[in-house]
Parts: C-alpha cells; structure tokens; sequence
C-alpha cells in the first residue's frame, strides 16, 4: 500500500484534520511525522537557510524525518484561500524548495563541482498541487490531485465529504471548548499567533502549560468564533461605544493576508468578553508578524489590556519565558 | 494652503522624483541623504523585526520633516505578497506615536492610481501632469545612462577615482537643470566629460552582477557602494535592476510571464517582490559567461530569502562565483568590505581559469 507523509508543521496545522482523513479515505497509508522534538529542529537548522524563518526551519526538520520513511511527501503549495485572500509568500515556494535544499550536502564543494547537476537531494518524491482558489475552486483542485494519485472522481469526492465532515465536527468541538473556557472564573489570557505556533507544543516551549499552572486560562486566538463584517453587519453597528469596539480593528488596515485578516477579526470577537491580558507569540524571522504585531499591539494597548510580546526561536530558553510570563501575570 | 512634500529616498533617482513633484507646482522638500546617523534614527523609532529599507526611509524623513514637510508620498504593492504593501500605514503608524505631524498619501502601483492621486495632490491640469512625468522619466532614464557609464569606466580608467569624480559633480548640477532644452545640452555636455576619460580598451577584466532586492542593489548609500568598489579593484559591474525596470514591469506585466517560463524548472510560483527575477537574472548571467555573482538583500526579506537557496543550487551546479550579503542597520562596513575582497580574489581565479 502507498504510505503518504504529512510533515506535522506549519501548513499542517492550518487544517490539522482535513489531509490526514482525506488521504485515508482514498485509500492510503497516512505517515505523520512525530510531534516537534529537540532532534528534528537540529536536523531543521543545519540545512534551511539561515535567515528564513524559525517556523519554515521546523518544516524542513519534519520534512527530513519523512524521508524514506514513505512513498510520497505531500507538500501543498497553498497560495489564497476562498476569500481571495493569500497565505505567507513563504508558502509559495514551499513544494521547490523541498525539492532542492532538503538535503545535507555531505561531499565536500570541490566533488559538488566536479559532479555537477548531481548532488544530494530528497530522494522520496513530493506531492504537491497548487491552491489559488482565485483560479479555481478547492473541490477542483481537490479533483487534480485525486487525478495524480490515479483514483476516480467519486471516490475523491467521497473522501473529500468525509474529510470535510470531520474538519467541521472538530471545529464545533473548539467552538464549544472556548464557551466553556470563557466561563471560568480565573482571569483569561489570549494567545494570539499562527496556528503552528499554538498547537506545536515543543516550539512554544509547552506555553499553556505553564499559563495554567500560574492560575490563569489560556485561549488560543484560534478557537475564537468570529463575525464576518459584513455590510448587513455594519448596517447594525450604531451606537459610537459598539464602533469602537467592533469596527475598529477589521478596518484598522486592510490586510491581504489571510490569517491578518483572521486573526484581526477574531481580536474583534475577544475583545467583547472581559479579558485579563494578551500574549502574542512570533516566531523569530517571520515577515508578516513584524506587520501584524503594530496593529494587534495596538488594538490591546488602546484598550489598556496588558500585552506580551514573546519572540521564539531555537535557542529561546524555558528558564527566560517562565520568568517573563510570571512577571507578566503579576502585573495584571 | 499647498502642501510640502517629501517621498522616500531611492539613490539617485531621488533627483528626478524631486523635479517630477516640482514640476507639478509643489513645494518639495527633499529627504535627507542616508548616512549612518540617519539610519540609526530610523531604526530607532521604526519596529525591530520590519525589514530594512523602512528603517532607511524613516531615517530620511525626520529630518526633512524638521525642515518643514508635512505631506509624505508612499507607494504600496510592488509585484504582490511582499511587505512594502505595508509601508505607507506602518511609517504613518511609526511617526504618529513617535509625536510627528504628518499627512500620508499612500497611493497604488497602476498608472491610473497615480496620476489620479497626482491631480488631487497638486491640482496640476493633464497637460502640465504629462509633460511633468515625461521631464521626470527623461532624467530618470538620464541617470540610469549615466550609472551604466560609470559601471563601465571605473574598471577602465588609468587615472583612479576620474571617473567617480564627473559622475558626482553631474549628480550635483542635474538638480538645478529645468527645461528640456537644458536638459539635453546638460546631456551632451556630460557625455563629452565621460569621454575624455582615458581607459584602457584592451585591459581583460572579469564581470560580476549584482542581483537581489531592487532597493538594496540600486542605492549605493545602503550597500556601502558596493559597485563602486568593485569597480576600482578592476571589475566591471552589472546589474538589471533599476527605476525603468521596475516601472516597465508595471505597466507591460508579460515581462513575468517570460521569466516565469524560463525559471520553471526551479520555482514554479511568484514569491513576491522581485524573487523571480533574480533567479532569471542569475540563468542570464551564467549563460552571458559572467565570472561571479553577488546577491544583496535587506535582511529577513521575504520573497528573497525565500529564492536563496534556489540561487545557492544554481551556485552549486554551475560553479560560478556566489556572494550573498544581507544588509541592515547592524552591518559594518569592514566586514562588507573583509568579503568583498575576499570574493574578488574568487572572482579573479575564476577568470583566469577559464
């Protein structure tokens, strides 16, 4: 039987649930890689670029763990998402790159030379299918892919059903974790940041853990049901307070980045339920929450919420987050 | 009341943006020139992980801003998913909670978007708007020539440091030239200059391109002169990437197709900004028989970090010569300077080798 890998990061934890059930319904293998550890990071950071960031080095961990442990790596290349709006540009390249720098170079230079073209690379072939859905509907590219991997059209769509019943199942779950959570007595902390930086246990050096042990209750910016602004919804907004709290932070800057857009919106949706502080986590080097952090700082900072600015990447200690989160908790 | 402008700083293009807004009845207060003062006031109020050349355009504002202006002009999206999109609200965002007063006009990267905004601003009519862009890309054009000259001269001349010398002066007078007609006498006048330099014609000199990221290439003030350097240890200079590149990529976009079809069996996708580009120009270049190439970008620039290890393969499978440097407000001229010679050396046995 084929065995697909899923490298578990990064794009992975944009729809944890969705390629695993997917692949598995067609009638595959499912291969994830483990969850982050000490081991796949170094083997991350020996062979990504320097400069790219801290979260792509982990992909490339994950990827190389994969490696001949399957037939196929799926790497998708996601470029905009049904709203039209697009992913990190990082994404973009993800599937070429994977084809040509997943690999430690071993020979020394010189015998690169003399060989030429053919020096090491990923031996295991990649997956990929391109995701505008500027161009083309997710069913359609879904259909291509299923083309690739030799399976009919009913079966894809039956697989993609499956797939898609599951997504939403998990997401009632979260809805209703998150009213459960905003009941609780304890004073609430959001985290707000990209989902492979929330769920990834070992990158975030285990944050809710420890957000808990200190007596607070930690939302994920994620679980947080949003309102789409709509013009209906505008329509509705009269009151000055209402605008204030509602529009301000949609229309604060237009974003054409998808998880700017969502992760805006979602700030709006917090911010009505009584909140004790926020955190944003950022993994070191990444563009676009060098953007996104001025506009969600200043959302908090307007509304006199506390706010944290925590900066990971492989060599952050737990001995320096703890201290910072517990002197964080103290000023609220 | 009319307002003061001033815009970002782009090398010596600066000169010609200047004309454009004066031409169309403005008053302009032109950006001061970056140095390292101004660099570090940049970085200072200018957020920590944002990519350099905000920073830079920061430096250059405040102290214009000092001197008066009160109106600053910013472009937003070049070539899609790159963080220049964001410029113009950041800066806006940055000066306001640093306590400066200014009005942003941040404007769209499509000939329409601009002349709309351009008529708005000055209230100039379409012939004086016309006639104000065409005097303005007429010195623009006039400028990249004379960047070209020199890249050509330096490597040449017997008599060190001439050729930097006329060029700086020209850079110094075009700013007072105002009609047409001037300009033109201004023009061969200076070519006249340019060609009593003597120079070598025979001497065997090794090329070198420079790709990367537009405004790190092409701003001699950001990459320490790195052209200029070259070119006194004897190598001619090359680089693609200037203003009419950019602006021609605007309005004919079947450029990108092009380069997309012969970049396909490296990248099948735009990453943003120029990251593209610089691969094609790299395949350019290898194939022109170039004895090395430098890769400059700002540091932690996304569509060009992203397209680096693509160049490093490229590097890899061909040989040929390959030095990425990424610039931003930490980097020391020494340690520039400690790599380039280093890379000149390469460069030299390499052409020497074939």
């Amino acid at each position: 039987m084929v065995t697909i890998g899923i490298p578990r990061a990064l794009i992975y934890w944009k729809q944890p649930s969705f390629w695993e059930s997917f692949f598995e319904n067609l009638g595959f293998k499912v291969l994830l890689s483990p969850f982050t550890n000490k081991e796949i990071v170094q083997i991350g950071i020996k062979i990504s670029d320097p400069e790219t960031c801290f979260s792509n080095k982990v992909y490339w961990g994950h990827l190389l763990w994969l490696e001949e442990k399957c037939d196929l790596i799926f790497v998708p290349r996601l470029k905009a998402n049904e709203e039209k709006l697009e992913y990190c540009p990082k994404f973009f390249a993800l599937p070429d790159l994977a084809k040509i720098l997943v690999h430690p170079v071993k020979s020394s230079q010189s015998e690169v030379f003399a060989k030429g073209e053919q020096f090491n690379r990923v031996k295991t072939p990649i997956l990929t299918e391109t995701f505008d859905e500027r161009k083309e509907k997710f069913e359609k590219i879904l259909l291509k892919l299923g083309k690739k991997l030799k399976k009919s059209k009913k079966e894809i769509k039956e697989a993609a059903k499956i797939a898609f019943l599951r997504e939403k199942e998990l997401k009632t779950k979260k809805e209703r974790e998150f009213f459960k959570k905003i009941q609780s007595k304890k004073p609430k902390i959001v985290l707000v940041s990209h989902p492979y930086n929330l769920y990834d246990d070992y990158v975030n050096l285990g944050i809710k853990d420890k957000l808990e042990k200190l007596g607070t209750e930690a939302i994920f910016i994620d679980e947080v049901p949003t309102q789409q602004l709509t013009t209906y919804n505008l329509q509705q907004i009269t009151t000055e307070r209402q605008k204030l709290s509602v529009v301000s932070c949609q229309l604060s800057v237009n974003f054409h980045w998808e998880f700017g857009k969502e992760i805006m919106e979602e700030i709006d949706a917090i911010l009505k339920y009584k909140i004790a502080g926020a955190i944003e986590i950022s993994s070191f080097g990444c563009g676009c929450d060098a953007v996104l952090k001025e506009f969600v700082e200043r959302e908090f900072k307007n509304r006199k919420i506390p706010f944290l600015y925590l900066m990971i990447d492989e060599q952050t200690g737990e001995a320096g987050i703890q201290t910072r989160l517990e002197a964080f908790i103290d000023t609220l | 009341m009319k307002p003061i402008i001033t815009f970002a700083r782009w090398g010596n293009y600066t000169i010609a943006f200047k004309t454009l807004f004066e031409k169309l009845g403005l008053k302009v207060i032109p950006p001061e020139k970056t140095t390292s003062e101004t660099i570090t006031e940049g970085a200072k109020i200018a957020p920590e992980m944002y990519c350099f050349p905000l920073k830079v355009n920061l430096g250059n504002y405040l102290p214009a801003i000092k001197k008066g202006a009160d109106t600053i002009f910013m472009i937003t999206s070049l070539g899609g998913s790159c963080r220049l999109r964001y410029y113009g609200v950041v800066q806006d965002k940055c000066l306001s909670e640093a306590g400066y007063k200014v009005n942003f006009i941040i404007f769209g990267q499509s000939p329409k978007a601009l002349y709309s905004k351009l008529k708005e601003v000055s209230g100039a009519s379409f012939w004086q708007i016309l006639k104000a862009i065409y005097f303005g890309f007429k010195e623009l054009k006039f400028i990249e020539k004379l960047e070209k000259k020199g890249q050509y001269f330096r490597p040449r001349e017997k008599k060190r440091g001439k050729t930097d010398t006329i060029l700086m002066e020209t850079f110094f007078d075009l700013e007072k030239v105002k009609g047409l007609k001037e300009l033109s006498e201004f023009k061969k006048r200076t070519f006249k200059k340019l060609s009593e330099i003597e120079i070598d014609k025979k001497k065997d000199i090794p090329k070198v391109a420079l790709i990367g990221e537009i405004y790190t290439v092409s701003d001699s003030a950001i990459n320490f002169g790195v052209e200029k350097k070259l070119g006194r240890e004897g190598i001619e200079v090359h680089r693609e990437m200037d203003a009419t590149y950019h602006f021609k990529k605007i309005i004919f976009p079947w450029k990108d197709w092009t380069i997309q079809k012969k970049i396909n069996p490296y990248l099948r996708s735009t990453v943003g900004g120029h990251g593209r580009d610089a691969i094609y120009e790299m395949l350019n270049y290898i194939k022109k028989d170039f004895d090395g190439i430098i890769h400059l970008l700002p540091f932690n620039c996304m569509p060009e970090v992203t397209v680096r290890p693509i160049l490093e393969k490229i590097h890899l499978q061909s040989g040929i010569p390959f030095l990425s440097l990424s610039l931003d407000e930490q980097v020391a001229e020494a340690g520039i300077d400690t790599r380039l010679e280093a890379f000149v050396d390469v460069v030299r046995n390499y052409h020497n080798r074939n």
